[in-house]
């Protein structure tokens, strides 16, 4: 799959020259979107201050068709801007995964749409990357924003964070820069490229984070609407799930089915009992409750068991390691 | 650098922060397979945060008999062996731990049962040296279960100590905690025939030890998987069919209390009971939902593993090909 992408990619690179091109800046259009021809311009200056030559692909869900007018204006002017337009409504890692087919740098640039932190951190990730981190990720410190959106980021670290066993402290920025071999190794389905930095840990890569200002268009509070909370929440518990159990999913099913069986069972037995000593157990709708507990309990566990079954007739066929030394998929030198 | 021809013997080792022991071992190693003509040593560097590395790739440096694989993190040691293994090209694998705690002279003894006849040589530690409360005992409970559970008898699942052959370990794929079970995971998959030898012990010399005592629940989950495992890899339908008789079974008990509580044994009914009629036959009804999920999700179970099962003789039959 990855493979493809990358094969594709170097066709392009002939096809349209895109010799010379070490960054390619995708920015994804998917919510809170900015004026994105001034975006585009911050970020330009900043990447040409550190000397870097770069590559702009603008991919955006087509609710968003009407702001990239500004944006196609400078494609014409000869900037080196690309438009992307998802066909129908797609969330933002798809986009990462249609942007990334057309990207021609080495080095990749991931941008949302509206702005986090300061340009100019663009330059030191980079250098994070060069200096030989598989993936750099800024961190906005010191915060300086509304007292709300310091409580929700705290909220998403308390599970996240944890994930990351503390070396990450800002999770939901987007800004980051990340070498091409590496993003494309990395598997990104479903929501989790918000979780990019994460991923990249878990599959073995070097991940660091750079400090950088916050922008003060990131100040204001924000709150969004109640169903955005619990799409994250579920995010957040699918990447638990993910990371933690993807391996050993009776640990997790299991210990669910175990806890729900055993209050039914012992609820069971205490009735039990209880009507060996003479109270009839007919009427006792706690007895229903018993039951449905060591019900839901088995099917939790019978579940883990299929999940096992899986993952051991797939075992033969799936590393679940990365050696250091060995070269992603893509490079001409591949790992059987 | 790698020997150029393929050794008859490979010691798969995995190190995890264990820079002291990494020389010593190195050392052992090598006088204890003196007599061996062509081996190799394969340190795994589980993603260790100490000069692990650093000492182990300057020794691999300098003996080209000493192969380093470096993993990207800390993975834990059965994806290290795994690691190993994939790297080792000897006809003979031994598996060691790295803390110095087994004696690599018992690798000559444990070869030599190997050549008797078998496919996995298990050491089993005499007068272990460890602490009796949070090693030797929770160690003893184990292996015990392990045994009653998967009915391959090992005295020491524990030890790491073991040699295999290669064609076992290319039916073998290791992954989540499974290189304690690997006996057991060996004898249920692959048929191998298993063999125990007593081997030394010591005390452990420098750094700290790996294992805790707070893993019965996942050492229970995974003994779960492996019994069935053993037991239904050709036919999860099977077990799930069972599981689904034994719900049926209960839904008829619960549907003959309640014809019992209708021929007018049961408690008292009336309107100050509303709820009476509903429990035994609700009980029933659960139940009977629950067979039907069973049912249904060994029917999953099955379509799931139709192909991965079909790709799974396949390898195996090009694998023994490939070894002609």
């Amino acid at each position: 799959m990855t493979g493809v992408a990358a094969r594709r990619s170097t066709e392009l690179e002939s096809e349209r020259g895109g010799a010379g091109i070490g960054v390619s800046v995708i920015v994804t259009v998917v919510e809170r979107p900015e004026p994105l021809d001034a975006l585009y311009r911050e970020y330009a200056a900043a990447l040409a201050a550190c000397n870097r030559r770069a590559e702009f692909i603008f991919v955006a869900h087509p609710f968003f068709h009407e702001l990239l007018e500004p944006l196609r204006a400078l494609e014409q002017q000869g900037e080196p801007v690309r438009i992307i337009e998802a066909a129908r409504s797609v969330g933002e890692t798809a986009l990462l995964r249609i942007a990334l087919e057309h990207a021609r740098g080495a080095m990749i640039v991931t941008v949302p749409a509206y702005r986090q932190v300061q340009p100019a951190a663009v330059c030191e990730l980079l250098a994070a990357v060069d200096a030989g981190s598989d993936l750099a990720v800024a961190r906005r410190w010191p915060r300086l924003d509304s007292r709300v959106n310091r409580m929700q980021h705290g909220a998403l670290h308390l599970i996240a964070g944890r994930l990351a066993s503390g070396t990450l402290h800002d999770i939901a920025c987007g800004v980051r820069a990340v070498r091409r071999d590496v993003i494309e190794d990395i598997p990104l389905y479903g929501d989790f490229a918000r979780f990019l930095p994460l991923l990249a840990i878990y599959n073995g890569y070097r991940v660091v984070e750079v400090p950088s200002p916050q922008h003060p268009s990131d100040l204001p509070r924000r709150v969004y609407r109640p169903g955005v909370y619990v799409r994250r929440l579920i995010d957040v518990l699918g990447l638990y799930f993910l990371l933690r159990f993807t391996e050993k999913p009776l640990r997790f099913f299991g210990l669910v089915g175990s806890v729900l069986a055993g209050i039914g069972g012992i609820a069971l037995v205490v009735m039990f009992v209880q009507r060996l000593y003479g109270q009839p157990l007919g009427d006792r709708p706690l007895m229903l409750l018993a039951v449905l507990l060591a019900v839901l309990g088995v099917q939790a566990i019978a579940l883990g068991l299929v999940g096992e079954m899986i993952v051991h007739f797939n075992a033969a066929r799936r590393r679940s390691y990365r050696r250091r030394d060995s070269r992603p998929p893509g490079d001409s030198e591949r790992r059987s | 650098m790698p020997l150029p021809v393929a050794p008859d013997l490979s010691v798969v080792v995995p190190l995890y922060n264990e820079e002291e022991s990494v020389e010593p071992l190195v050392t052992a190693v090598r006088e204890a397979l003196a007599p061996v003509e062509r081996w190799e040593l394969v340190l795994v560097d589980d993603g260790s945060r100490d000069a692990t590395v650093s000492r182990a790739r300057s020794l691999a440096a300098a003996d080209e008999r000493i192969v380093l694989v470096e993993l990207a993190r800390n993975y834990g040691q059965t994806q290290a062996m795994q690691a190993g293994f994939d790297a080792a090209r000897g006809r003979v694998v031994v598996s060691m731990d790295g803390d110095l705690q087994n004696d690599p002279r018992d690798i000559p003894l444990l070869v030599a049962k190997l050549e008797e006849g078998y496919d996995l040589v298990a050491g089993y530690r005499m007068r272990r040296q460890d602490k009796v409360f949070t090693r030797k005992l929770p160690s003893w409970v184990a292996n015990r279960i392990i045994t009653r559970l998967t009915g391959v008898r090992i005295r020491d699942n524990g030890c790491s100590l073991k040699a295999y052959r290669r064609e076992l370990l290319d039916q073998l794929h290791l992954y989540s905690d499974m290189h304690r079970f690997l006996p057991a995971l060996a004898a249920a998959t692959a048929n191998a025939r298993i063999a125990e030898v007593p081997v030394r012990h010591h005390a452990r010399r420098f750094g700290a030890s790996k294992y805790g005592l707070s893993r019965i629940a996942k050492l229970l989950a995974d003994l779960l998987t492996i019994k069935m495992i053993a037991s239904f890899r050709e036919s999860p339908l099977a077990m799930f069919g069972v599981g689904a008789l034994a719900s049926c079974a209960i839904a008829l008990a619960f549907a003959a209390a309640w014809l019992w509580t209708l021929a007018g044994h049961g408690p008292v009914r009336g309107p100050e009971a509303p709820l009476t009629g509903y429990v035994f036959p609700g009980s029933a009804l659960l139940c009977i939902a629950l067979a039907a999920f069973l049912t249904m999700l060994g029917l999953i179970a099955e379509e799931a593993l139709q192909k991965s099962r079909a790709e799974d003789r396949d390898d195996r039959i090009a694998a023994r090909g490939a070894r002609g």
